[in-house]
C-alpha cells in the first residue's frame, strides 16, 4: 500500500514537472537537451499519413537507442477522424501527427486545439516562414498528372488539362474518387480557384472563349467535361500508378497521382512520369505538416522525432531525412539540395496549395462532384 | 379443481419467468444495440447537421447522393438473397437428403467461402476478369486473349456474383441444419403413403425448413445490402455506388451528417424487407420438428443424375473457394502484381527487414504489429464467440418459448437491427456512444472490452438467428414435461435445451468467431494502433499497395477461420447425421 502511494506521488510529480517544462523550457531545447528526457520517457507513438514511417522507426532507434519509436501508417483523412475520437474520449494515443489534408487539418485539428505547433529550434532559421506556420511543414506532397513514359518516350501525351476532355481522352483519364480521399477533392477544388487560368488555357487549346453553357465558372465547366468524358475512378493512388504506368502497355491511360510514387518505378514494374509542362498546371503541390498532440504523453521525445525528421546536419539530412529525399518531395529545408532528378522546385509548375482559400469552397465543389457521378 | 388450480401456478409462474427474462433480454439488447443507433440519429438532429436530412432526400443532390443507391442497393439485396438460397439450398438438399458421391467433401467446402472475406474475393475477380478499362495490369483472362467486357469486369454482375458466391456457403450452413432436424417419421409415413420425392420436397420438407429458409433470405439480403468492400472494389471504376459505399464517402471526406443520414435511411429500409420476412415466419404456429423420438430416413437416390449434380456442386464450389485461395496465395508470393506465378519468394513471409524491398518492412512473421495483431484477433474472436452466443441463446430461447406479447416482437427486431447497419456506421456509432466516459464509467476507447461489445452487438443478429431456427424446432413438450416434474428454468435451459439446441449454437459461434476475425467494416474506425487486429492491418497493407503482405495475412486469417472450423467439425462429428453415410 504504501509503495503504491510512493509511486503514484513519484509518478504525480514527474507528470507535474514534465507539464511545467512543457509549458516552455522544452520548445527551446535542442536535440542534445532533449535526448536525456526523451529516454526517461522511453518510447513515443506517431501516425503518419505514409509508410515511410517504417522506415524512419528503425533509423530513429539507431540514433537514440532506448527510446522506442512506434509509428502508424494512418491515412490523414483517418488521422482526423480518430484524433477528433480519441480527444471525445479523452485519449491521447499520438504524440507527434505527420499528415496532409491541411485545410481540413487547419480547421478541425490546430483550431480545435487537438494538434499544437513545433518547429525545432536547430532547424528553424533554414525553414521558410511560410513553412513554420501555422504548422511546420517537413516537405512538399502532389497530386499532378502523370503519364506512361515507356509508352510516350518523347514526353508527355498531354499538354492541356482541356484535352483530357477531348474524345482522344475519354475512358482514359484516372483518377482516385475525390469523394472517398480528401487530397483529390483538394485537387478539384483548386481548379476551381484557378478558373481564370482554366479559361485562358481553353482559349489555348480550342482558339475561342470559353462557353460556360451554365457552369460557374471555368474550373466547374472542366470537372464537369471531365467527368462527362467517362473519367474512371479507382480507389486508391496506386491503383492509377498500375494503370497509367504499368509497363508494357500500348495504350496507357493518364492520371492524376503522386508525383513521388515514381521512386517505386522499379519496384513494382511502373513507367511513371509527370507531365510538367501540360497547361495551365499538372495538379497541386500541398505541404506535409509535422505536428504534437496537443498534451502529448511523451513530450520530449515527440519532440525530439520531429527534429529527427527535420534531417541532420549531413549533407541531404542523414537517416531522419533519407526516406523523404527521393524525387517527387520537396524538402522544405532551404540547405538541403534539391533532389536530383526530380523537377526542380522553381521549374515545377504544379500550384502550390492554399488551405485557408480551399477550406472556403472544398464543400461545395464536394457537392459538385457529387451531381456528377 | 385441483387441475384448475394447478394450471392457474403454472400459467402465473410461466408469466412471472416470461416477464422477467423478457425484461432483462430487451434492456440488454437496448443498451447495446439501440442506444448507440439513438446516439447516431441525435447527431443528424443537431442544428448544424439537421440539413444532411433535406440535402439526401430533396435537395438538387439527392438523385446521386441517395436515389440512385438506393436502386442499387435493393437490387444486389434482391437477388443476392435469392441466389444464395437457392445455390445454398440446392447444395444443402444434395449433402444432406441425397446420395450425391462425395457429400462430405462438398459439406466441408461449402462452409468455406464465407470465411474467405469479400474483398479478397473481389480482389480476386479483378485478378481474373480484369479488362483494361483502367488501364495498367489485365486479368489472367483478357491476358489470355479473351475481350473481356466492362459489365462482366466492372459494375453491378460482377459484385452481384461475388456476393451470392460470399454468401451462399451461409445460407447452406443454415439450411443444411434445419433439414438435417426434419423428422424422418414425417418423411417415412410420406414415402409409405406413396409420396414422389417433388411432393416430399413441396409438402414437407418445404414447409418445415420455410424458417431456416426466410432467415437464410434475411441474412443474406442485409449482409449484402451492408457489403462496403466489394461493390467499392467492383463499382467504382464505372461509378456504381451503394449505399454504403456512399456512406463511407461521406464520412471519409467529413460529411458525417449526411454519411449518418444515408445510414439511418439504409436501416430503415432494410428494416421494412426483414420485417416482412420476419412476419411470415411468425404468422405460423408451431416449427417443432425434432421431438421425442425418430430416426434418419433413407436418402433420395439420384440414380444417373448423381455425377452431373456433383460435377454441377464441385464447379461452384471450386470457384468459390479454391480460385480466390489460389489467387490469394501466389499473389503473397509474387513480387510483381504483373506476374502473378513467377519470379515467387518467401520474402513477404519469412525476410527479415532489407530496405530495398517494400520500404523495408520484414516478413510477416518478424513483424511485431502483425504478431500482436494476431494475439488481439485471436482473443476478440473467443470472446465475441462466447459473449455473442450468451446473449443470442437468451435472446432466442426467450422469443421461442414466450413467443406472444410485444416484448417478444421487440426482442427480434432489436436482435436484426445490426445487421441493417454497415459495419462502419455500427463503429462509428459504437465511438459516439462509449468512446466518452459515461458518468462514472471510463471511456472505452482503444480498450479490447470496447472491440467485444461492439462485435458482440454487431454479430449478435447471426447468433440469435441460428440460435432460434434450432430452438424453435426443440419440441416444446420436452420442456414441458421436466417442468411437469419440477426441474428449474436453469435446469431445464441446461438439461434439455441447450443439449439440444448445441449444434445450431455451436454453428453460430463458429460463425461469429469467423466473422470478427475477418471482419473488417466494423473495426476499421475502432481500430486504435495500441490493439491492432489483422484485418485492418491487411487493409492498411493493401491500400498503401503491399499487396503481398496483405494476401498473406489474408492467408492467415483463412488459415485460422478453416482451422476453427475443423475442429468444430470434430467436436460436432457426433452430431452431424448428415456427413454419415
Amino acid at each position: 500500500m504504501r509503495f503504491l502511494t510512493v509511486t503514484r506521488l513519484g509518478a504525480i510529480s514527474i507528470f507535474v514537472s514534465t507539464a511545467a517544462i512543457a509549458g516552455g523550457h522544452l520548445n527551446e531545447m535542442g536535440p542534445d537537451e532533449l535526448l536525456p528526457l526523451a529516454q526517461q520517457e522511453g518510447k513515443l507513438t506517431v501516425y503518419s499519413f505514409t509508410s515511410r514511417i517504417g522506415k524512419v522507426e528503425k533509423a530513429f532507434e539507431e540514433a537514440y537507442p532506448g527510446i522506442d519509436l512506434q509509428g502508424f501508417d494512418i491515412s490523414s483523412t483517418e488521422q482526423i477522424a480518430r484524433l477528433k475520437a480519441e480527444a471525445q474520449a479523452g485519449v491521447t494515443n499520438a504524440d507527434v501527427v505527420y499528415i496532409s489534408d491541411t485545410p481540413v487539418v487547419l480547421s478541425e485539428l490546430l483550431e480545435a486545439g487537438l494538434i499544437a505547433p513545433y518547429v525545432p529550434p536547430r532547424v528553424a532559421d533554414r525553414v521558410p516562414a511560410q513553412y513554420k506556420s501555422p504548422l511546420l511543414a517537413q516537405r512538399l506532397s502532389t497530386k499532378v498528372l502523370m503519364y506512361n513514359e515507356e509508352a510516350n518516350p518523347d514526353g508527355a501525351p498531354v499538354r492541356n488539362l482541356w484535352e483530357l476532355t477531348t474524345p482522344d481522352w475519354t475512358g482514359r483519364v484516372v483518377m482516385v474518387d475525390p469523394l472517398q480521399r480528401g487530397d483529390y477533392l483538394d485537387l478539384m477544388t483548386e481548379i476551381v480557384l484557378r478558373s481564370d487560368e482554366m479559361a485562358t488555357a481553353y482559349e489555348a487549346q480550342f482558339g475561342s472563349a470559353i462557353d460556360l453553357d451554365g457552369a460557374a465558372n471555368a474550373g466547374e465547366k472542366f470537372i464537369s467535361d471531365l467527368f462527362a468524358n467517362d473519367l474512371i475512378l479507382v480507389g486508391s493512388t496506386d491503383d492509377v500508378n498500375a494503370a497509367v504506368g504499368a509497363l508494357g502497355q500500348d495504350n496507357p491511360p493518364v492520371g492524376f497521382t503522386s508525383y513521388s510514387d515514381r521512386r517505386d518505378n522499379e519496384e513494382e514494374g511502373w513507367a511513371l512520369q509527370v507531365a510538367n509542362a501540360v497547361e495551365p498546371a499538372p495538379g497541386i503541390i500541398f505541404p506535409a505538416v509535422l505536428a504534437l498532440a496537443a498534451e502529448p504523453n511523451n513530450p520530449a521525445a515527440a519532440r525530439l522525432a520531429i527534429d529527427f525528421l527535420m534531417g541532420d546536419e549531413s549533407e541531404v539530412g542523414g537517416p531522419g531525412l533519407a526516406p523523404f529525399y527521393v524525387a517527387g518531395d520537396y524538402v522544405t529545408r532551404t540547405d538541403i539540395p534539391p533532389h536530383p532528378d526530380a523537377v526542380p522546385l522553381d521549374e515545377f509548375t504544379a500550384w502550390r496549395l492554399d488551405p485557408a482559400k480551399t477550406t472556403t469552397i472544398r464543400a461545395e465543389i464536394g457537392d459538385l462532384i457529387l451531381t456528377l457521378q | 379443481m385441483a387441475d384448475a388450480a394447478m394450471g392457474m401456478q403454472r400459467r402465473r409462474v410461466l408469466f412471472q419467468q416470461g416477464t422477467v427474462l423478457k425484461a432483462f433480454v430487451l434492456a440488454l439488447l437496448i443498451a447495446l444495440i439501440v442506444l448507440p443507433l439513438i446516439r447516431t440519429v441525435m447527431f443528424t438532429l443537431q442544428p448544424d447537421t439537421i440539413k444532411a436530412w433535406s440535402d439526401v432526400l430533396t435537395g438538387r443532390l439527392s438523385t446521386n447522393l441517395f436515389y440512385k443507391p438506393l436502386g442499387n442497393t435493393l437490387l444486389i439485396g434482391v437477388v443476392v438473397a435469392t441466389g444464395c438460397i437457392l445455390l445454398g439450398g440446392f447444395l444443402a438438399w444434395l449433402v444432406v437428403m441425397t446420395n450425391v458421391p462425395f457429400r462430405k467433401t462438398i459439406g466441408v467446402m461449402a462452409t468455406l467461402p464465407f470465411m474467405i472475406p469479400s474483398f479478397a474475393a473481389a480482389l480476386a475477380w479483378g485478378s481474373l476478369f480484369r479488362n483494361d478499362r483502367v488501364g495498367g495490369q489485365v486479368g489472367w483472362l483478357q491476358g489470355l486473349g479473351f475481350d473481356i467486357p466492362d459489365w462482366l469486369a466492372w459494375g453491378i454482375v460482377p459484385t452481384l456474383i461475388v456476393l451470392t458466391l460470399h454468401y451462399f456457403s451461409l445460407a447452406f450452413t443454415i439450411i443444411a441444419a434445419a433439414l438435417a432436424t426434419v423428422n424422418s417419421d414425417l418423411i417415412e409415413a410420406a414415402q409409405i403413403a406413396g409420396a414422389k420425392g417433388q411432393r416430399i420436397f413441396l409438402g414437407i420438407i418445404l414447409p418445415v425448413t420455410t424458417p431456416a429458409l426466410v432467415a437464410t433470405g434475411s441474412l443474406c439480403f442485409a449482409g449484402a445490402v451492408s457489403n462496403f468492400a466489394t461493390p467499392a472494389l467492383l463499382g467504382l471504376p464505372v461509378r456504381m455506388q451503394t449505399l454504403s459505399t456512399r456512406l463511407f464517402g461521406m464520412i471519409e471526406v467529413g460529411q458525417v451528417g449526411r454519411g449518418y443520414v444515408i445510414g439511418i435511411l439504409l436501416v430503415l429500409i432494410s428494416g421494412a424487407f426483414l420485417w416482412a420476412g420476419n412476419r411470415i415466419v411468425s404468422g405460423r404456429r408451431s416449427y417443432a420438428t425434432i421431438t421425442g423420438k425418430g430416426g434418419r430416413a433413407k436418402r433420395f437416390d439420384l440414380r444417373g443424375a448423381r455425377w452431373p449434380l456433383f460435377v454441377l456442386a464441385m464447379a461452384i464450389l471450386v470457384l468459390s473457394t479454391v480460385v480466390p485461395v489460389i489467387v490469394l496465395t501466389a499473389s503473397s508470393l509474387a513480387p510483381s502484381s504483373a506476374n502473378l506465378f513467377s519470379n515467387w519468394t518467401l520474402h513477404y513471409w519469412l525476410g527479415q527487414s532489407d530496405p530495398s524491398l517494400a520500404q523495408g518492412i520484414p516478413g510477416i512473421i518478424y513483424n511485431e504489429d502483425i504478431v500482436r495483431a494476431l494475439t488481439v484477433t485471436l482473443s476478440l474472436g473467443l470472446a465475441v464467440a462466447f459473449t455473442g452466443m450468451f446473449v443470442g441463446l437468451l435472446a432466442s430461447y426467450t422469443t421461442a418459448r414466450f413467443r406472444e406479447g410485444w416484448a417478444s416482437a421487440a426482442i427480434t427486431q432489436i436482435s436484426f437491427l445490426p445487421l441493417l447497419v454497415p459495419g462502419i456506421a455500427f463503429g462509428a456509432a459504437y465511438i459516439a456512444y462509449l468512446g466518452a466516459p459515461i458518468g462514472p464509467l471510463p471511456a472505452l476507447y482503444g480498450t479490447f472490452m470496447l472491440l467485444v461489445i461492439a462485435g458482440t452487438a454487431y454479430l449478435l443478429p447471426f447468433s440469435v438467428q441460428t440460435g432460434r431456427a434450432v430452438i424453435q424446432q426443440v419440441g416444446g413438450e420436452l420442456e414441458e414435461s421436466a417442468r411437469i416434474t419440477g426441474a428449474s428454468f436453469a435446469r431445464r435451459l441446461l438439461a434439455i435445451t441447450v443439449p439440444l439446441a448445441i449444434r445450431g449454437l455451436t454453428a453460430g459461434g463458429i460463425l461469429i468467431f469467423v466473422k470478427i476475425v475477418r471482419d473488417l467494416s466494423l473495426v476499421v474506425l475502432l481500430f486504435t494502433p495500441t490493439m491492432p487486429v489483422l484485418s485492418v492491418v491487411a487493409y492498411r497493407y493493401a491500400s498503401e499497395g503491399f499487396g503481398q503482405f496483405a494476401n498473406a495475412i489474408t492467408v492467415i486469417i483463412l488459415f485460422i477461420s478453416i482451422a476453427a472450423s475443423l475442429i468444430a467439425n470434430r467436436l460436432q462429428s457426433k452430431s452431424q447425421p448428415w456427413l454419415k453415410n
